[in-house]
């Protein structure tokens, strides 16, 4: 992307600045400011918050079809795929987000106490010491078997409401609670499945797009995908209640089927059992056909 | 009669029998001379609309020779000497156009409107409250404010009426009935004397007996007059409660104490206004849902004053968890106002206080009679058509109809018409007719268009807004219909 970001620095939280929207307002066209987003690199505004890189409306387009294509050919470069989210997240769903976790007393309260999930915040050997159908200790035996930790999650950059910012780092932190409510792997099925459930759930832009990586499965992958998997994201996300609000820190020690059952999401097949099975069994007809 | 008896009866019939006789005789004398109390114009209704009717024809030296009766339920002397310190309004306001100004003026009661306590403004801010779109209403934005550009005046009700009562009382020659209840309007009978078939009798309690040669109705939307003209009004219930207050602001406006403005602002559940009263006082008029109104009345001041700066700086989805809050909801306004961008000058300035005593709510409710005349009956402001409140029209139609009314019956007199009778009535309903179910179906419109929260139409609204705010000629043809003073399209 040879589009040069300055980066602010030491400039931390700008208390005395309101933060802003995106709306548009015929009054304040002159101004440069994030409002309008018609500002060119040498007049950019401040951050609004810790780490903010304030776009114009090129950068971000750029920044959207550059990293969404780079992250559809190498879908491990985590980082792509979030900036890709935060490009794509205005003008519009961010704030559909923001508003669904306001109509919740629940997700105002996350928006209040501002939660974050990291290894410091979430304390993992208590996890793994509670009883074994919980919320907490699914979520840990998920993340000791996919061998992932809760600091993996970038820090969002590109959206300029603070609040914003909060709901769409909140949302990526939670995604391994999302795997660990349906029990999906890491794998790229399993990926592409939760983010097609996302979707339907959260409607971000980028959980969307995503399920166009369908396209770079195996076969016999993308039959299940197409055939199991994807009708029960559909379903599911639609009718399931908001998963961003789910204030997940409370949710704990609650048993998992109890809050899905809440929550209005059935277990999918288990996916990691059946690419298992289906391994044995080719290694088991590879190992016949030799003999 | 009586004499002849004497004389040629003297000699035959008792002394007895002639004064039975001569009783009767008396006794029939008295009904033939007790002569029905017929009047040119008798009006039900002491409102605005009414008292506006009246002071016109008596201060038309044409129509100034009528007998006219006023009859209205409560007391009007109370009405004429109401008074109220600087520092408190009335709840009830209306916003007077400057056409209905310039009639009140020629008609000699402007003069006794107390003034100082009507507030003119210059300029109206309007958006919506999903989009943000705006529309900015001014005559001539960077010039001083003067009489010309004024866009409205708000005034009390009550100012308005004391105002008329002092004028009417000035001009003189009209029979007041107050605390009068009517019992019942019927038709008149025929006697030898005359044929009163067709002539609407007003009978109020305790006996009272009021023939009217023409009869005006202007007693409000649930109108006896017009019941017994057998005219329907038809229309709908909006499903929403117009809540009213007085409020105390930070300051006197934006712009001082000569340049005030009104606001307004679209939420889904209906639009929210404040408008500028003299000093750091301002009217509130929230059409909202039932259920709002009666939080929005039960809840401490405190948390009303949080509630309504929150109807003109928060979301519509905060606004919405706000009342399903019993209390606590200036803590919620003051956390949510630390994420919500600043808008400066555009909105209101902050509410600190409600005036006691002054936070109700009414129905709103849209009606429109099928026709506005009968046989010697004409209908006149509420009677006649009801309004919903977002365009602050309701009492201008009133002045209108009255304005209307009283050239068409200075016509009929100078035409030496009867002014009763339907030929010289039937102007009035063709001059005001179409111009009030067009005025109600835009505003009908307006709150239609305006009650979807989310969805296609709102941009499509916006784009809408955003164009006539920018389209000159077209927003200054907006204005001037609005003001009363624009070409008369129907």
């Amino acid at each position: 992307m040879g589009v040069a970001i300055r980066r602010s620095v030491g400039l931390a939280g700008l208390a005395g600045r309101s933060a802003h929207t995106l709306r548009p307002c015929i009054a304040i066209a002159s101004l440069p400011s994030p409002l309008n987003q018609q500002y060119s690199a040498p007049s950019r505004p401040p951050p609004n918050y810790p780490g903010h890189v304030p776009l114009n409306r090129l950068e971000k387009a750029a920044l959207a079809i550059g990293s969404g294509l780079m992250s559809l050919r190498d879908p491990r470069r985590g980082d792509l795929i979030a900036a890709f989210a935060e490009a794509t997240a205005t003008p519009y769903f961010i704030y559909r987000l923001q508003d669904a976790m306001l109509a919740s007393p629940t997700g105002r309260r996350i928006l209040r106490d501002r939660p974050r999930i990291t290894s410091t915040s979430l304390n993992l050997p208590y996890l793994r010491a509670l009883a074994p159908n919980t919320v907490g200790r699914t979520y840990i035996d998920w993340l000791d078997r996919e061998g992932v930790s809760p600091d993996t999650r970038a820090a969002v950059r590109y959206i300029d409401d603070a609040e914003c910012a909060y709901v769409m780092q909140r949302y990526r932190e939670c995604h391994d609670f999302y795997h660990a409510l349906t029990g999906l792997p890491v794998v790229r099925e399993g990926e592409v499945a939760l983010k097609a459930f996302e979707f339907a759930n959260t409607l971000l832009p980028m959980t969307g797009l995503s399920v166009f990586a369908a396209a770079t499965l195996k076969a016999p992958e993308r039959r299940r995908f197409v055939g199991t998997y994807l009708p029960w994201a559909v379903r599911n996300g639609l009718r399931a209640r908001e998963v961003i609000n789910v204030y997940w820190e409370e949710e704990l020690e609650t048993d998992v089927d109890e809050l899905r059952r809440r929550l209005g999401v059935e277990a999918p097949p288990d996916l990691r059992a059946i690419r298992k099975a289906e391994r044995e069994e080719r290694r088991r007809k590879a190992a016949e056909g030799g003999v | 009669m009586d004499s002849i008896i004497r004389r040629r009866t003297a000699a035959y019939v008792c002394r007895s029998c002639i004064q039975r006789t001569r009783n009767h005789i008396q006794q029939r004398a008295y009904s033939r001379a007790a002569q029905p109390d017929i009047y040119d114009v008798v009006c039900v209704g002491g409102g605005p609309a009414g008292l506006s009717l009246l002071t016109a024809l008596r201060a038309n030296p044409v129509t100034s020779h009528f007998r006219i009766a006023l009859v209205e339920a409560q007391d009007l002397s109370k009405m004429q000497s109401w008074k109220l310190p600087p520092d408190r309004f009335s709840n009830r306001c209306s916003s007077l156009t400057p056409s209905s100004a310039l009639f009140l003026d020629k008609i000699g009661a402007w003069d006794h409107l107390a003034r100082d306590r009507v507030q003119p403004y210059h300029e109206m801010q309007v958006w919506d409250g999903v989009s943000d779109a705006r529309i900015e209403f001014d005559w001539a934005p960077d010039a001083a404010p003067s009489a010309d550009t004024t866009i409205a005046y708000m005034t009390e009700n009550l100012n308005l009426t004391s105002g008329l009562l002092k004028r009417l009382a000035q001009l003189g020659g009209v029979s007041v009935f107050d605390s009068a209840r009517v019992e019942k309007i019927s038709l008149g009978e025929q006697t030898e004397a005359q044929d009163l078939r067709e002539w609407p009798v007003v009978n109020l309690a305790g006996g009272r007996q009021l023939f009217a040669r023409l009869l005006v109705g202007a007693d409000g939307a649930d109108s006896p007059v017009r019941s017994f003209a057998g005219i329907e009004a038809r229309g709908w219930d909006y499903g929403r409660h117009g809540v009213v207050a007085t409020l105390e602001l930070q300051g006197e406006g934006w712009g001082g104490d000569q340049m005030k403005t009104a606001y307004q602002r679209f939420l889904p559940t209906g639009p929210v206004a404040m408008l500028p009263l003299p000093g750091n006082y301002s009217t509130l008029v929230w059409s909202t849902t039932p259920e709002n109104a009666s939080l929005l009345k039960r809840l401490p001041t405190k948390d009303f004053v949080a509630l309504v700066n929150a109807a003109f700086r928060l979301r519509p989805t905060d606004l919405e968890f706000m009342h399903t809050q019993s209390k606590g909801q200036a803590e919620e306004y003051s956390w949510r106002m630390e994420h919500t961008p600043s808008h400066g000058k555009l909105i209101p300035q902050v509410v600190t206080g409600v005036q006691e005593g002054t936070i109700a709510s009414f129905p709103l409710k849209m009606r429109h009679a099928d026709t506005y005349i009968g046989e010697r009956v004409a209908l006149v402001g509420d009677a006649a058509h009801t309004i919903h409140p977002l365009a602050g029209q309701g009492l201008n139609q009133g002045q209108g109809d009255v304005q209307s009314l009283a050239k068409i019956i200075e016509y009929a007199v100078n035409h030496g018409q009867d002014i009763g009778a339907r030929l010289s009535l039937e102007p009035y309903l063709a001059e005001r007719y179409a111009t009030n179910h067009v005025l109600m179906g835009v505003c009908d419109k307006l709150h239609k268009l305006y009650s979807v929260g989310s969805g296609p139409l709102v941009p499509l609204r916006s784009l809408g807004l955003n164009a006539v705010n920018v389209l000159g000629p077209l927003k200054k043809f907006v204005m001037s219909q609005a003001a009363g003073h624009g070409i008369k399209v129907f």
